[in-house]
């Protein structure tokens, strides 16, 4: 009876330690924890994170049908885009990781492509989005996101007509995704028979746009199409608010999702539309509603509607890729291309690097919250006219 | 080009709220580098830790931003001397005196470096801003936000005051006499060293003061001090390296260029144009658009 007990005690201590000493699946990314990008790509990386505690208490992650513990192995590309595709290319070679995370942003998506070619390491993106990156046929990478901006574009044209705009202004930042959707959408305007009474485009370290503002306010355009980023969208509602624009359609295209606008500009951000596919107040996402409850808590703030989203996204493919299809990598390539993912945003499925399922949304702020105002199929709010600002 | 846009009160308003606040900026990076000879490339950071207490007095306790500007002032005051007793005077002192000026620049951006990320690890590389005094209120054809206004006033009256501590403050004449010929200052009897620790602390100052404003028309970040520090440069590069004056003129000079040149050719050129001012004063008036030019004597 000892011998036995003794035996069963061994051969479960045995089993323990097997399980424990399961080597960790190594995730590697580089991302802007410094420099000018930090600010903008500090909610991706919180959702990394919020996704390294979640995987933490789950035990691990499924590879193929067993559980592993994961380690993260990180390092801060300081906003330059030129360090990222060493970085990843030391994380394949150098800390032989298993699974690649993506970096913040198009320009850094783009850097890495080549080193994702060289090496065949398959890497699901999330904050990027490029016509160029598409046309390559890259077979590495895949974009969750439906804001590629040829799409983008025609899907903002017929938002427009939509609200019987006549008359568009547009300010353009001198950054890669900005010029491209702007390359697609000029021709859309014009082919569509929507006339453009400013047109101009600023540099990225611009401090002031008051003399765009006061052309805009002259030309009172039914609609304002600020193709920007972040900070110059600061500088835009400040702008705008001074001066009194009073456009009913006011479109800041990246930057509004992140929650420090809600937090900066309270009621003033109402009425502003944004680039964005996901809203915690879509019901037929069972998933949208817990991460972003899940989110809130961590981090007692919201998540970025757009890169939080689209970098939770990534990691969901990633996940139920590597479920089926372990740590091999032609495998892992096979799964993303062919099979659909359940996500936070509802299905997805990719054809070459784009995700074919999800249709390109906007959103709206209504008292605070980010609604999907277009389209119709999709949305959760109607579209309102620009309130007010106050005071 | 309407020809209404470019004379609109708008633009004229955009132009002084700008050049306060260079200036603001250029005086105290003018003043370290006349009188010693140092250039702080992180004369920004110090901009972006000022916006940081005006922004944590409000966001935590209300407290007015005009109000917390002065604690800002105080406390970068304080850092600014005690930087220099223990570390700049030191050095000054020891044989390393000549390399220190020369690699200045280096040990600067060395440090600018640092207290970024120091601070992005601190407070986190977020954005932040507060809506502090922002009702619109209209002057002629112009209508401004509350706070600008106030930025504008508080940093014209702080540029005015410097101007009068240059002209008529002994300390003021004495920074005046050390940045025009050191070592006869020091002849004539001026206290190079207690007057070196009075630059820091004013200088360290004012830029907090500058950032303080600026927080209440922007937003901050960690990485926000950077392009302050540049045009810090091109302003007394205009002015004039170590003319104080000139340092209020070459800041109205460059937000002039960067509003009304953007307004006349396109946004898309702001680099170019400023650049472009900064490089044609360095060829064509290197002494500065108000300076003499030096002689042989």
């Amino acid at each position: 009876m000892k011998i036995a007990l003794a035996f069963a005690a061994t051969l479960l201590a045995t089993t323990i330690t097997a399980a424990s000493a399961q080597e960790p699946v190594k995730i590697g990314y580089a991302i802007s924890k410094t420099g000018p990008f930090a600010p903008a790509a500090r909610t991706q990386l919180q959702t990394y994170e919020l996704w390294a505690d979640q995987v933490a208490a789950a035990g691990g992650i499924d590879v193929g049908g067993t559980k592993r513990p994961v380690k993260f192995i990180s390092y801060d590309d300081q906003s330059d885009f030129s360090k990222a595709p060493a970085i990843y290319e030391k994380l394949i070679t150098d800390d032989k990781v298993d699974l690649l995370l993506a970096p913040w942003g198009t320009p850094f998506h783009f850097s890495v492509v080549g080193i994702l070619e060289k090496y065949q390491f398959p890497m699901v993106g999330n904050s990027a989005a490029s016509v160029t990156i598409r046309d390559i046929k890259p077979g590495n990478i895949w974009f969750p996101t439906s804001a590629i901006p040829d799409r983008l574009a025609a899907e903002l044209v017929k938002f427009l007509q939509a609200q019987k705009a006549n008359t568009v202004a547009i300010s353009t930042l001198q950054l890669p995704f900005s010029l491209e959707v702007k390359k697609f959408l000029m021709p859309a305007l014009e082919s569509s028979g929507l006339k453009v009474v400013v047109n101009d485009e600023y540099a990225p370290d611009v401090k002031d746009l008051t003399a765009t503002l006061t052309k805009i306010k002259q030309a009172a355009p039914d609609a304002v199409l600020m193709l920007c980023y972040p900070p110059d969208g600061v500088l835009y509602l400040k702008g705008a608010r001074e001066l009194g624009i009073v456009s009913p359609f006011q479109l800041l295209l990246v930057g509004p999702a992140d929650p420090f606008f809600e937090k900066t500009f309270g009621p003033n951000l109402d009425g502003i539309v944004t680039m964005g596919h996901w809203s915690p107040f879509q019901a037929k996402w069972p998933k949208a509603r817990p991460f972003y409850d899940a989110y809130v808590k961590k981090f007692n703030e919201p998540p970025d509607y757009l890169d939080s989203a689209l970098a939770w996204m990534s990691i969901e493919i990633l996940e139920q890729a590597v479920k089926t299809a372990g740590l091999d990598k032609a495998k892992i390539r096979q799964a993303i291309s062919t099979e659909t993912f359940d996500t936070i945003n509802g299905p997805v499925k990719f054809k070459g690097v784009e995700n074919v399922i999800t249709p390109t949304m906007f959103l709206q702020f209504q008292k605070g919250q980010a609604q999907i105002v277009w389209p119709a199929s999709e949305a959760t709010a109607a579209f309102e006219p620009k309130p007010a600002w106050t005071k | 080009m309407d020809l209404s846009v470019i004379l609109s009160g708008q633009l004229l308003a955009s132009v002084l709220v700008l050049a306060s606040l260079y200036a603001l900026v250029a005086i105290g990076l003018n003043l370290v580098y006349g009188t010693m000879r140092l250039l702080n490339v992180a004369h920004g950071e110090l901009v972006m830790l000022g916006g940081y207490v005006a922004y944590w007095g409000f966001a935590q306790w209300g407290i007015s931003p005009l109000i917390s500007a002065l604690f800002a002032m105080a406390v970068a005051a304080a850092a600014g001397a005690l930087i220099y007793i223990a570390v700049i005077r030191r050095l000054f002192r020891s044989r390393f005196q000549a390399r220190v000026e020369a690699n200045s620049l280096l040990v600067f951006f060395g440090i600018s470096i640092i207290v970024q990320n120091v601070t992005a690890l601190a407070f986190t590389a977020n954005n932040r801003g507060y809506s502090y005094l922002d009702d619109v209120i209209a002057i002629g054809d112009a209508r401004i936000a509350a706070n600008r206004l106030a930025a504008l006033a508080v940093a014209s009256v702080a540029c005015f005051a410097c101007a009068l501590f240059f002209r008529f403050a002994r300390s003021g004449m004495a920074m005046r006499a050390i940045i025009q010929h050191r070592e006869a200052a020091a002849l004539v009897g001026i206290d190079v060293d207690r007057i070196n620790l009075q630059v820091f602390a004013l200088g360290f100052a004012l830029a907090a003061l500058a950032g303080a404003l600026i927080s209440m028309t922007q937003t901050i970040s960690p990485f926000m001090g950077f392009p302050f520090t540049v045009s810090g440069f091109v302003i007394i590069i205009l002015g004039g390296l170590g003319n104080l004056p000139g340092s209020i003129f070459g800041a109205t000079i460059l937000a002039a260029v960067e509003v009304y040149g953007v307004t006349l050719i396109s946004p898309s050129f702001r680099s170019i144009l400023v650049y472009g001012v900064f490089i044609a004063a360095l060829v064509l008036r290197p002494q500065g658009l108000l300076g003499r030019p030096i002689k042989a004597r």
